[in-house]
């Protein structure tokens, strides 16, 4: 399915959330412009769940604000990853809605992007997010160092906490250093920063996942 | 003003209610005594300006419009004239005789004026109309007693405490009607806020995104349509409502937010006191104009609030050429680093601390810390 290009790098195939045709189909054009097989835009969520299985994508772009009801992007990235765990999301808003945001990234969401980047930072980060990469702005990282400490606020003792190292590597990231300034004040390498900023997001998503499970049970959702 | 009406409107209710069931007992009272009345006939009359003038007032004090002071002044003066003419229908026996006293043609219904000014006007009002009820009784009556005392107070104390209650009660129905209609101010605020969030800041992003790739003048409109982008965003941003005298540092700080300065803040409010917030963000604003002077056209700033329970840590950091330390001695400081006594004097009178991390190629890094005062931590 996935098709080549001619050097040999596979093309990388996305498909654009957004209930504002303006953005699905700018961004659509943009990225076609740059290599990308875009195969498919989707006005919501409940249309992106629908045709997802026929167009295969590697990455989501995926808005969170949907005027209509039905899922929200929160609720569509977890349907998403749950079906198609090979598929990355990647959150695109132009709100500065915190909670929103966390939520998707919390859901399964690979990292965000404020709508406002320049289409260099678009480009670099699906293609980042296609690789397996989290995409880390300084904005999340600000909200994941409140998030840690939201849920280490007077709770039990298995809620995942950030070692020494990864507060000190996310507080970088939220005042803007680059992964390489980080890696050469840490003296660590470049890769071992990913790994700690990925091993931060993995942590909260897992954290997520137990806790809904907790409360399927809990509240007797399960069969 | 309809809430405020609402909350009265019992009120006012009971009022007529309590005219016509004191009327009823005024006129059983005169069919009762009038074989010992000095003047029968103009008892009849008297019964019969009783009835007309309940119906009268009745009919007054239903409608919003008639619930007026002169009205009310005008039936106290004609209820008093009711009650004083039993000086002339009553006789000499039933007026003094203690032992079985006879009641005054009006009774218990007089006090229907003293009723309806407390509601009308307060407990000032109330009590001055008691005041003069029980004055005509007693001048009827041409002597005091302990019984006539007894009433005095009853019709004082029900004006006063009656007009309490209704002063009370108006200021909870304006508390209510404030309440409401801020209510739908922020109702109207976040229907504005997703209005212009779903058209106007979708297409502001996008220029604001496009304008890299855009030359010239184009270009340039682009980059400033991003910054009313950002401008946009915040402006309808909601202060989450702390305890009293507590504002979110984070929106606070958000606000600074611009295509040269990146804020990141948790995703819940981080409460301080206003004044500290105020503070705060002016350090904040000190630390960014003293980037934009030194820093260089390119240089970029980052903002991070943190919340760590015990205290609140705000760093503020650019990317431009920074400074050596060793200049930070002598002429260099008052001229590049002039700012930074400004920024020191706020943080010492927060009482906070400051550290202050810069060198040539570094970048200069502001470090602010709160340490929250116990009983702020209301979590």
């Amino acid at each position: 399915m996935t098709g080549c290009r001619g050097d040999g790098r596979a093309v990388i195939r996305v498909m654009v959330v957004d209930d504002h045709p303006m953005w699905r189909d700018g961004v659509a054009r943009d990225l076609g412009e740059r290599g990308f097989e875009v195969v498919a835009t989707a006005v919501d969520g409940a249309a992106a769940l629908r045709i997802v299985a026929a167009v295969r994508p590697d990455v989501v772009l995926m808005d969170l604000h949907f005027g209509a009801d039905g899922p929200s992007g929160a609720e569509t990235t977890r349907c998403l990853i749950d079906s198609w765990p090979h598929v990355k999301v990647l959150v695109l808003s132009a709100s500065g809605a915190h909670a929103d945001v966390l939520a998707a990234v919390q859901a399964g969401a690979s990292g965000y992007l404020m709508k406002s980047a320049p289409l260099d930072e678009l480009v670099d980060a699906v293609r980042r997010t296609a690789e397996g990469d989290a995409v880390f702005t300084a904005g999340l990282a600000g909200l994941l160092l409140g998030e840690y400490r939201r849920i280490a606020r007077g709770r039990q003792n298995d809620v995942p906490q950030l070692t020494e190292r990864e507060t000190e590597v996310l507080r970088r990231v939220a005042t803007g250093h680059t992964a390489r300034q980080i890696a050469d004040a840490l003296v660590i390498s470049h890769r071992t920063v990913e790994n700690h900023v990925q091993s931060t997001l993995r942590k909260l998503q897992l954290h997520n996942r137990v806790e809904l499970a907790r409360y399927a049970i809990e509240h007797g959702l399960t069969q | 003003m309809p809430a405020a009406t609402d909350i009265m409107t019992p009120l006012w209710r009971g009022v007529v209610l309590f005219r016509a069931i004191t009327a009823v007992f005024a006129i059983a009272a005169i069919t009762v005594h009038h074989h010992g009345f000095a003047r029968p006939d103009l008892g009849w009359a008297v019964l019969a300006g009783i009835a007309v003038w309940t119906v009268a007032t009745c009919l007054a004090y239903s409608h919003d419009r008639t619930r007026q002071t002169l009205v009310i002044v005008i039936d106290l003066l004609v209820t008093l004239a009711l009650m004083g003419s039993s000086a002339l229908v009553l006789s000499t026996e039933q007026l003094t005789e203690v032992a079985h006293r006879t009641p005054l043609l009006t009774t218990v219904w007089a006090s229907g004026p003293v009723v309806a000014v407390a509601v009308h006007a307060g407990r000032v009002a109330g009590a001055m109309f008691g005041v003069a009820v029980a004055v005509v009784d007693v001048w009827v009556r041409g002597f005091f007693s302990i019984d006539l005392a007894r009433d005095a107070i009853l019709l004082v104390g029900t004006g006063f405490v009656l007009g309490l209650a209704a002063t009370a009660a108006r200021r909870a129905g304006e508390q209510l009607r404030r309440a409401a209609r801020a209510e739908a101010a922020a109702t109207e605020r976040e229907r504005l806020a997703r209005s212009v969030h779903d058209s106007v800041v979708q297409v502001l992003a996008r220029m604001r995104a496009r304008s890299g790739q855009l030359d010239g003048e184009a270009g340039e409109l682009a980059r400033l349509a991003g910054e009313q982008e950002i401008a946009l965003r915040y402006l309808f941003s909601t202060t989450t409502p702390g305890a009293t005298g507590e504002q979110d540092l984070a929106n606070a700080v958000q606000r600074l937010a611009s295509p040269r300065v990146e804020v990141s803040v948790p995703a819940t409010a981080v409460l301080l006191p206003a004044a500290d917030v105020d503070e705060l963000v002016a350090v904040v604003r000190e630390a960014l104009a003293n980037t934009a002077r030194h820093g260089g056209p390119e240089a970029k700033s980052w903002v991070l609030v943190e919340d760590l329970d015990d205290e609140v840590v705000l760093s503020v950091r650019d990317d431009g050429p920074g400074v050596d330390s060793r200049q930070l001695v002598g002429a260099q400081y008052d001229g590049r680093m002039g700012v930074s006594r400004s920024i020191r004097g706020r943080v010492a009178d927060l009482g906070a601390t400051l550290t202050l991390d810069t060198g040539p190629g570094r970048g200069t890094e502001w470090e602010v810390r709160l340490v929250r005062a116990r009983h702020g931590v209301a979590r």
